[in-house]
């Protein structure tokens, strides 16, 4: 791993303050989470106390601090999704895939996070798999989803 | 430039750049605070220094704005104490009601602040955020239930101390002064120095409290429980209790130690002129290139420093003496020296000793610091746990009658007592090197200013040697200081005291909770006045020390003296 993160580490040769949140973003962007490790190696790298970093990256809701599954879904709840019936969504999601909001299933399939807007409030609700919108859902369509990808997994075996 | 400003309907006079919290300060107007500390920047973290300022549409913090001509600011309007109050009382809405059970009963500054704005009933109900207390470190205990996130621990922790141990993780209503990974304070770089529990204003930060373990061993009949008093302690005692040096703090203190039925009650000085011996017996055979060391030498009597250099600057530790601390001198000697002498099994032997500092609980716990698993020192007892234990005794402290302490460890040098504060171990190493070297006592000048800041370096010569003497308090003082000469390369400073809290002892983390120097500085000229009532200048002329060291005993094992006064810190 640490290998992989110098490459990061080269794109930012300056080690400013700065370069703090790019770098965690990239870091995340590549191993899908910030572990406690890469937290460590950033401090030793920008020379800036672990616990500065940990505080700044558990500021912003977009850091991660544990494993995301294969299928990372992201629920909406904006106020547009929460009126369409996001709660609703959700509460199916849990009961499908077993996990709550920030966890992720036991095989890593799977990981739940919940969001606020993501910014495509016409066609709510919707959820985020792995960066492609799933859109207008009902818990049917949501079922009928979830189904599809284990189908699509249990076939690769 | 100075100009006048409008407040409450009077003129004041303000000097340009100070801050509107300032300017009302110094001129007696009363405002509340809980984030505000001097020397800090403003961070407006508490908004309790409202004030209003005619022509502003709301009300400003007053410890973030600078005073402007011309300005017309009222600070005890209707709205401005309604705001107030209001403050308080949602602060109160996610603070646990249970005062009765609290360390810091009676001196709390979000208790203080309620009863000001007479809040008399719970105004804002909802849940409480769940939080868990922290006590894995040795020393210091964090109630995050009790944090007002006023940021004060926060700011010390980075600004004077550079360890960022603390900070703030997660925000809005989940926010909560943690460490890093929400993980426990002994994992983190934590220096124990203690001075976040002197600046928090509730018991979010408090201390690792040992009375109740003293107090155990005070009852049991097997155990014979000796205490160390420290002349920094003594000194803050006495300041505390607004005793003059002819009431005899010290014989105050031992009449209650052995009222609470202590069995001996030792002067932990001894422990410190030995300390000091050994550390310029380091220089001298440094200077006469003896051992491999090279100079400048650092102090290492300080555990927080102690624990900075092992945790940050690992290339500066071959720098560091191997001295060990009074504490641990004394520590080792009272359960070999002493237990030997007067036929006690030393594992009936309860050793406390009493000084102004949280981080010597850290180091009496320290792994180099324990005998087959048994440590040299069993309990450490800040002044404010001293307080706390006589508390719990019901002692009338006016109406006690003084006694001396007892021997073999009764006595100690004005250099022990100099060790209470910033520069004065520094001037006693140098007047012990300046002794050895051969230099007559009379004709020795060491030349420290007379408040806390200013110069910290001196020079002495003694025949041909000319050695340089320079004293650090803060740890980003000394930090600071110890880069600038190695990046210099200079050769002229031989001896460096470090000392992790500002001002040294006198300001030391287990001092009794007050605001500001004003303390740090009277605690400080009580020693030098305890200073001047004692006869004995040289930490190598105290008689009960020097008549240790002749009992044949002892000088015929090498390896128990070295036992006794060297230790090693961790090669990271």
């Amino acid at each position: 791993m640490a290998n992989r993160l110098e490459g990061i580490f080269e794109q930012f040769p300056n080690r400013r303050r700065e370069d703090m949140i790019p770098l965690l973003q990239a870091i995340q962007d590549q191993q899908g989470y910030l572990s406690e490790e890469t937290i460590k190696a950033v401090g030793d790298y920008l020379d800036i106390s672990i616990n500065k970093i940990y505080g700044v990256a558990t500021f912003y809701d977009n850091f991660r601090f544990g494993p995301v599954g294969k299928y990372h879904i992201r629920l909406c709840h904006g106020t547009a999704c929460h009126v369409a019936g996001a709660a609703k969504l959700q509460k199916e999601l849990q009961r499908l895939l077993k996990i709550k909001d920030g966890e992720c299933d036991k095989n890593g399939l799977f990981s739940l996070e919940v969001v606020s807007c993501i910014g495509a409030c016409g066609l709510a609700p919707l959820i985020e798999v792995n960066e492609a919108y799933h859109t207008s859902l009902n818990t049917a369509s949501l079922k009928q989803l979830i189904d599809s990808i284990r189908e699509k997994e249990n076939a690769a075996i | 430039m100075e100009f006048k400003i409008e407040v409450n309907d009077k003129f004041i006079t303000v000097n340009e750049g100070d801050s509107l919290l300032t300017a009302l300060r110094s001129n007696g107007i009363k405002i509340p605070t809980l984030c505000h500390m001097n020397r800090f920047s403003a961070t407006g973290a508490c908004r309790l220094c409202v004030v209003e300022v005619e022509g502003k549409r709301d009300l400003i913090t007053s410890c973030s704005y600078p005073v402007e001509e011309g300005m017309k600011v009222t600070t005890n309007s209707q709205r401005v104490i309604q705001a107030r109050k209001t403050l308080v009382e949602l602060l109160l809405s996610n603070h646990p009601d249970d005062c009765l059970y609290c360390t810091r009963n009676g001196i709390c500054e979000l208790q203080w602040l309620a009863a000001e704005m007479n809040v008399k009933e719970r105004k804002f109900f909802g849940e409480k955020n769940i939080h868990h207390p922290d006590y894995s470190s040795t020393s210091i205990a964090r109630d995050p239930a009790k944090c007002v996130l006023c940021s004060r621990c926060v700011r010390i922790c980075e600004e004077v101390q550079l360890v960022t141990a603390i900070d703030f993780i997660s925000r809005g209503n989940q926010t909560t002064v943690n460490s890093a990974f929400n993980k426990g304070l002994n994992v983190s770089s934590c220096i124990n120095c203690g001075q976040c529990v002197q600046v928090c204003p509730t018991a979010a930060l408090t201390d690792i409290s040992h009375v109740e373990k003293v107090q155990a061993a005070l009852g049991k009949d097997s155990k014979k429980v000796v205490f160390q008093v420290s002349p920094s302690a003594l000194a803050s005692f006495a300041v505390y209790l607004n005793m003059k040096i002819k009431d005899d703090p010290q014989g105050i203190i031992v009449s209650a130690l052995k009222k609470c039925g202590a069995a001996k009650v030792f002067d932990l000085g001894f422990a410190i002129d030995l300390n000091i011996m050994e550390e310029a017996q380091t220089l001298v055979s440094i200077l006469k290139e003896k051992s491999g060391q090279k100079f400048p030498l650092l102090s290492s009597c300080c555990p927080a420093w102690v624990r900075y250099a092992e945790e940050f600057r690992t290339e500066w530790l071959p720098m560091l003496a191997t001295a060990k601390s009074a504490q641990q001198i004394m520590g080792t000697l009272i359960k070999s020296h002493y237990a030997e002498s007067s036929g006690i099994n030393s594992e009936n032997i309860y050793s406390v000793t009493v000084l102004p500092c949280t981080a010597k609980k850290f180091e009496a716990s320290r792994e180099e610091n324990t005998h087959k698993g048994i440590s040299e020192t069993d309990a450490v007892l800040t002044v404010r746990e001293l307080f706390q234990l006589f508390r719990c005794y019901g002692l009338d402290i006016g109406q006690l009658q003084a006694e001396k302490p007892d021997q073999p460890y009764n006595r100690s040098s004005v250099a022990a007592t100099e060790a209470g504060y910033s520069g004065g171990k520094a001037e006693a190493v140098a007047r012990e090197v300046f002794r050895m070297l051969g230099g007559k006592p009379e004709d020795f000048r060491f030349t420290i200013p007379k408040n806390l800041a200013g110069k910290k370096e001196t020079k002495i010569s003694i025949g041909d040697h000319q050695l340089g003497f320079a004293w650090v308090s803060s740890i980003k003082e000394a930090d600071d200081y110890i880069a600038m000469l190695l990046e210099e390369e200079r050769d002229d400073i031989h001896y460096i005291e470090v000392m992790a809290c500002l001002g040294g002892c006198a300001g030391g983390g287990g001092q009794p909770i007050s605001r500001g120097f004003e303390k740090s500085i009277a605690r400080k000229k009580m020693c030098m006045e305890m200073e001047k009532q004692n006869q004995l200048t040289f930490a190598s002329e105290n008689p009960a020390l020097l008549s240790m060291l002749k009992s044949k005993k002892v000088f015929s094992d090498q390896e128990k003296v070295s036992d006794w006064l060297k230790t090693s810190v961790k090669k990271a």
